[in-house]
C-alpha cells in the first residue's frame, strides 16, 4: 500500500492481496452492523446520555437507524472500490477526493472499533492477544498505518 | 402560595436556559490525528484549537467541545457517532 497525495487527495495503490484484504474486511464490518447484540455495536453506537438510560434509549430510537446507514455506505463504498478480479496482477489505483477519503477514515476507524473490541483492548489500548502474528492485530495495525498515512496527505494539502 | 407558583416559574425558566454540553471522551483506539482531524472538519475549529481539544481528550479524558441548546447538542453527538468517537451530551451544570 503506498498512500500519497494527487492533486489535492489521497491516492491509495493497493497491492491485489492487499486489496482482497480490504475488501473482506469491509464486508465483515458491514455484516458486523447488522448484527443485533454484537458486542462491538455498544463501541460503534456509544450512550448518547452517560446517566440516563431512557434517554439514551430515546436518542438511539431516532438516530441508530442512519448512523448504522451512514456505516454500512462507508462499508459497502470501501468493498466496492477495492473489489478486483482473480486474474488482476496490477496494483489497484484509488484516487479519494473530499468526501471520498472521508468515506475511507470514517470505515477505517470504524474497522479498528470492532478489531479493539475483538483483540479485548483495556482502557490503556493494550490487547490481550499480544502475538504479533495474530491477523486480527496485523489488520488493527494495518488500518491504522493507512489511516495516518492519509491524515498526513491531508493535513499537508 | 403566589410566591410559591412564582419561585417555581423562575426555576422553571432557569432550568430551560441551562445550556448543554457535548463531550468527546477519550478512546485510544482513535488516532489522535483523527480526532483533531475531525474537529476541525466538522467543528470548524482552527488546528491550535482542535489540537488543544485533541489532548485535553487525550490526557484528560474528556473535553467539552460544543454548548448550546439540547436539540443541537444531539445532533453533534450523532455526528460524532457517525466518525466514530465516543460522544455524550449532558446538561452544562451536570
Amino acid at each position: 500500500m503506498i498512500v500519497a497525495e494527487n492533486d489535492g487527495g489521497v491516492r491509495l495503490t493497493v497491492e491485489p492481496v492487499e486489496a482482497m484484504m480490504l475488501a473482506t474486511l469491509a464486508e465483515q464490518v458491514d455484516t458486523v452492523l447488522i448484527t443485533d447484540g454484537d458486542p462491538a455495536l455498544d463501541r460503534l453506537l456509544p450512550d448518547a446520555y452517560r446517566d440516563d438510560v431512557s434517554a439514551s434509549r430515546e436518542f438511539s430510537r431516532y438516530t441508530r437507524e442512519g448512523i448504522v446507514e451512514s456505516k454500512r455506505r462507508a462499508a459497502r463504498a470501501v468493498r466496492d472500490a477495492s473489489s478486483i478480479d482473480d486474474e488482476q496482477d496490477d496494483p489497484l489505483t484509488i484516487d479519494l477526493v473530499g468526501d471520498d477519503a472521508w468515506v475511507w477514515l470514517r470505515f477505517l476507524t470504524d474497522l479498528r472499533l470492532i478489531l479493539a473490541e475483538r483483540l479485548e483492548f483495556d482502557e490503556s489500548g493494550n490487547s490481550q492477544a499480544d502475538d504479533p502474528e495474530d491477523a486480527l492485530l496485523g489488520a488493527y495495525e494495518w488500518a491504522g498505518f493507512i489511516q495516518g498515512s492519509m491524515l498526513e496527505v491531508l493535513e499537508a494539502v | 402560595m403566589t410566591q410559591t407558583l412564582e419561585s417555581v416559574e423562575t426555576a422553571q425558566a432557569a432550568s430551560l436556559a441551562t445550556p448543554w454540553i457535548t463531550i468527546v471522551w477519550d478512546d485510544p483506539v482513535n488516532l489522535m490525528t483523527y480526532v483533531t482531524h475531525v474537529f476541525r472538519t466538522y467543528f470548524g475549529f482552527s488546528k491550535p484549537e482542535a489540537e488543544r481539544l485533541m489532548m485535553q481528550v487525550h490526557t484528560e479524558g474528556r473535553a467539552v467541545v460544543a454548548t448550546g441548546n439540547r436539540e443541537q447538542m444531539e445532533l453533534h453527538v450523532e455526528a460524532m457517532h457517525g466518525y466514530g468517537l465516543q460522544a455524550s451530551l449532558a446538561k452544562a451544570d451536570s
